[in-house]
């Protein structure tokens, strides 16, 4: 027969936790109850139950009570002496206190700035009141290679979604992709302010706070114009009795204001000063009726709880629908409003990261950067071990439990923590102006709960983080070995520093490549050629009288005679990214189910040559040549897509009428580098142009646009000019980049400075603990440069490990970064060798002056203690 | 007066470790009560009142009659304290007093 008795880890587990003077006597029932049971329900069941039983003793009744003696007072007599201690040990290792106190604060500050961005962009847009059930609506667009992602949509696509679509409340469609400068007046006061125009709901769905006006009826006329409190102040120099006012928009219609709302806050991904109704837009605009044209884009209110994906599958087909199947390229889907500034990047339909990608690097820079300066500490306090590890000893003999030694390095780093914390948000006020410029946000240092909670969690993971190691590694120590001085322990835990060491290492040589890679690429980007000069050109909107051909063609003649002027034309595109492209172009051999788009340019006379586009074969447009209208000229891009051979002269259909090819010329960008240059075509077409270029002779830029200036008032009064440079423009396309760039720069350059600051501190204190070694050395004939080698042997095997981990990780990395562009720089092989040669030297001269020192010591010196 | 109020399953212990008399221990007074009232009653629930009961100062213990079927582990027996005893008696009492204000007539179980 088995034991009789009920398990035996249950008891041992009731007396574990049973106090002391209940538990004999409960056990004991309970033994006695079991006893009876294994009679009448068997040995399983009352085994069970016994169990069963001990669990219901977990009650406070039963539990161990704590011993209530004056813990209060003992627990702030321990804490003022764990504070005494520090402040002693801080005062007479100085040295090792400031490069705690240095690195700590520069990480923390790193931290709370890189907190404060990552904060700003994921509130960018998740200010709406309605931001779950808020959806943009965007197409995937199928070309020859590959698919497309865009925010532009059929005008009826909105309407059309909330007639077919239970799921879909309502629906708003905006110009919100163009918004651009107009000329509004009230009397003699011109004024250049952004707009655009939106459907009937827009104030509805999206949540911008109104002073005058009710939102839900601002836009419902066809006429009115809602406008922003400063746009109001800057026509009316008042918010008083503005309402019903008039306004007049490119000296062409009248608007009555129907509405005033707040300035658009910072954090909203659509900056505007003034809307207009979409209705008015529909009404000059005819094409935007169409299933066929996309150009607005779309907004939709959906009902909680709908299932996104599904609703994707449901829609995708709707242009192929309403086109019976004749824009079969185009599939709508939604995304949420409020993700789609982070998650702005497709690639080839799926959504691929973007801005998002920003913010995870920064998050990851902040944290190894701190992690960095942790290990500073960890590894300073433990190098010292040595000079503490009697006040340790001591301690233990006394009856110190480990716990209150862990308790008092934990407590001895939360409090470096604190401290520097101080340091760290002077830090950030001093910088915050800097840094905003840089990242060209207005981030203010505001104490409010979220960043006073965050400053919490990091000071007390900081202190954590960087006391843990020091902490379980002193209150470890045997008390008999350490008052004896057998410190063997000590040494054989020097790996664990060493890895510290080599890791960040590691951290700062993989920052400082990727810093260059990003550089370089940056710069191949803004001194590549691009095919044309967009530099020392000047270019404005086309308004006003400017928009009667004649008037126009006599505008650019005589701007052309300006002193400082070299040359001026007129063209519908901005140079720096898509503005509009067709797939009506028809040549022989076209695949029928092809709806790639050409980039659609229209030019005025001299524009290609302005530019400095390059010919490859034919000629530009020339008034020598008559009627141009008729003719047609292709990039390289286009021509090799389409398979021509000996183009010049042959024709091809655009839009179903027959163009003959005058001209090809070769490829340049006029998209971001991230984009292969696509095909592309110009037509001659003044009066479709938007923008009138000028190039002006160099070292003449402030004559050519004063002169510019009073030419452009007297021809085209009431309109102020409002210009801008191309070469901004185009830099304005890597801004992101740009910025990325500047910061890691600035980033691991801190994460060096850190990590050279533990590593000074761990060669001073080498150096120190080896001087009678040196002593010795030197008087048995050792060089000077024998003791330098042996004293940074040990470091350079770390900088090595850390080469060697540090590479291949690296070239991972910045592969992938590269990959994102279409045209990038080759990483080269120097790079690499450059990088760990850099390393190894920032160590060297790091180590160097604690060697060196050490080295040329007089012996006698070093050795008369003794 | 706080601590001197007497809950109804205290009450009911007070009572068995006073009709148990010499042995009223935690297992024989759980016996006893599911005896008496026919309830399903768990000893953790008898031992944490007798704890409390204890503490009010109504019971007072003491160590003794360890058995085999125990494991050898000693009994705590509890007796009823001066003050014990007088808490039971006053509840009774106002029991009794509380009984008598009721008219008859509920008794009988007449209409009004």
């Amino acid at each position: 027969m088995k034991s009789k008795n009920p398990p035996k880890w249950a008891i041992r587990f009731l007396s574990w936790f049973c106090r002391q003077d209940l538990s004999d006597a409960v056990s004991g029932d309970l033994l006695e109850l079991h006893a009876r049971r294994i009679e009448k329900l068997g040995k399983w069941k009352a085994d069970w139950l016994f169990v069963w039983n001990v669990l219901l003793f977990l009650q406070p009744f039963a539990l161990k009570q704590k011993v209530k003696n004056s813990n209060k007072l003992n627990f702030t007599t321990m804490l003022l002496h764990n504070l005494l201690l520090a402040y002693r040990n801080f005062k007479r290792y100085k040295s090792s206190f400031f490069i705690n106190l240095i690195g700590l604060s520069t990480g923390l500050a790193c931290v709370l700035l890189i907190f404060l961005w990552v904060s700003d962009a994921l509130r960018v847009d998740r200010f709406h009141e309605n931001k779950h059930q808020l959806y943009q609506v965007m197409e995937h667009v199928e070309q020859a290679g590959g698919i497309i992602t865009r925010q532009t949509t059929a005008g009826p696509t909105g309407a059309a979604l909330v007639d077919e679509m239970p799921e879909v409340l309502s629906s708003v469609t905006t110009t919100t992709k163009r918004i651009i400068d107009y000329t509004l007046s009230v009397g003699n006061n011109d004024i250049k302010a952004k707009g655009f125009y939106a459907s009937a709901d827009y104030f509805k769905l999206f949540s911008y706070e109104f002073i005058k006006g009710d939102k839900n009826q601002v836009l419902s006329d066809k006429k009115a114009i809602v406008i922003s409190e400063s746009l109001a102040l800057r026509l009316f120099g008042t918010l008083e009795n503005v309402i019903g006012k008039v306004v007049e928009w490119q000296h062409d219609k009248e608007y009555k204001v129907s509405g005033i709302f707040k300035n658009i806050p910072s954090y909203s991904s659509v900056q505007f000063d003034f809307v207009l109704s979409f209705k008015g837009f529909r009404d000059d605009n005819e094409w935007v009726t169409s299933w066929y044209n996309t150009a607005p884009q779309t907004y939709l209110l959906i009902k909680s709880g709908t299932d996104i994906d599904q609703f994707n599958d449901k829609i995708a087909d709707l242009i192929r629908t309403k086109t019976d199947g004749r824009a079969s390229h185009r599939s709508p889907f939604i995304t949420r409003y409020s993700d789609a500034y982070l998650y702005n990047r497709y690639e080839n339909g799926v959504q691929t990261g973007g801005r998002i990608e920003y913010v995870r690097l920064f998050s990851m820079i902040a944290l190894f950067i701190l992690f960095i300066a942790c290990i500073n500490f960890m590894n300073l306090s433990t190098a010292r071990a040595s000079r503490r590890i009697k006040e340790v000893g001591m301690k233990k003999v006394l009856g110190a439990p480990r716990r209150a030694l862990v308790f008092q390095y934990l407590g001895e780093s939360t409090f470096m923590a604190v401290l520097s914390l101080v340091f760290a948000l002077i830090f950030v006020a001093l910088f915050l102006p800097q840094f905003n410029i840089i990242t060209d946000k207005q981030l203010t240092l505001d104490l409010n709960l979220d960043v006073v909670l965050f400053l919490l969690a990091i000071v007390l993971i900081t202190g954590l983080v960087a006391g843990s190691y020091p902490a379980l590694f002193l209150s470890g120590f045997n008390p008999n070995a350490v008052l004896r001085g057998k410190l063997t322990g000590i040494i054989s835990r020097l790996w664990a520093r060493k890895g510290l060491v080599v890791f960040q290492f590691t951290l700062s040589i993989i920052l400082i490549l990727s810093v260059w890679v990003v550089y370089k690429q940056i710069e191949f980007v803004q001194t590549k050629n691009l095919g044309y000069e967009k530099d020392n050109i000047l270019l404005f909107g086309k308004e006003g009288l400017l928009r009667e051909t004649e008037k126009l063609s006599t505008f650019l003649k005589e701007t052309r005679n300006l002193r400082g002027i070299a040359d001026a034309s007129s063209i519908g595109h901005d140079m720096t990214g898509h503005n509009g492209g067709t797939y009506g172009v028809q040549w022989p051999g076209k695949n029928p189910d092809d709806k790639t788009e050409f980039e659609n340019v229209s030019v005025n006379y001299g524009m290609i040559e302005m530019l400095g586009i390059k010919i490859k074969e034919g000629r530009t447009f020339s008034e020598d040549f008559g009627a141009e209208t008729e003719k047609i000229i292709f990039n390289e891009a286009a021509i090799e897509f389409m398979g021509l051979t000996d183009p010049i002269g042959k024709v091809i259909k655009l839009w179903r009428e027959d163009r003959e090819i005058v001209g090809v010329v070769k490829d340049f960008h006029f998209d971001s580098f991230h984009e292969e240059v696509k095909p592309l075509f110009f037509r001659l077409r003044p009066e479709h142009t938007n923008y009138i270029m000028a190039r002006i002779e160099e070292g003449m830029e402030q004559e050519a646009i004063d002169n510019l200036q009073q030419f452009y008032q007297i021809y085209n009064p009431g309109f102020p000019l409002n210009y801008w440079f191309l070469d901004e423009d185009y830099q304005a396309l890597y801004a992101a980049e740009q910025r990325v760039s500047i910061l890691s720069r600035y980033f691991a350059a801190l994460a060096i400075l850190i990590s050279c600051l533990g590593l000074f501190g761990l060669a001073a204190f080498t150096a120190e603990r080896r001087t009678r070694e040196i002593g010795i050395r030197k008087i048995l004939g050792s060089s000077e440069f024998g003791i330098v080698y042996l004293l940074s042997g040990d470091f350079t095997k770390m900088v090595l490990i850390a080469i060697f981990v540090a590479l291949p990780l690296s070239y991972f990395i910045t592969q992938r970064w590269l990959e994102s562009f279409a045209f990038h720089i080759d990483l080269e092989w120097w790079f690499f060798v450059a990088t760990a040669l850099l390393a190894l030297l920032i160590a060297w001269l790091t180590v160097g002056v604690q060697t060196v020192k050490a080295a040329k010591t007089n012996p006698v010196q070093c050795l008369k203690d003794e | 007066m706080k601590g001197t109020h007497l809950g109804e399953f205290e009450e009911l212990v007070l009572l068995t470790v006073g009709i148990l008399f010499d042995d009223a221990y935690g297992l024989a007074i759980t016996d006893e009560l599911e005896k008496r009232t026919g309830r399903n009653v768990t000893i953790s629930s008898v031992h944490k009142s007798l704890v409390r009961l204890e503490e009010k100062g109504y019971l007072k213990s003491h160590m003794g009659g360890a058995t085999e079927l125990r494991g050898g582990r000693k009994k705590r027996l509890y007796l009823l304290t001066q003050t014990g005893v007088r808490v039971v008696n006053k509840a009774k009492q106002l029991r009794n007093s509380m009984w008598d204000a009721v008219p008859k007539i509920v008794w009988e179980g007449g209409k009004i």
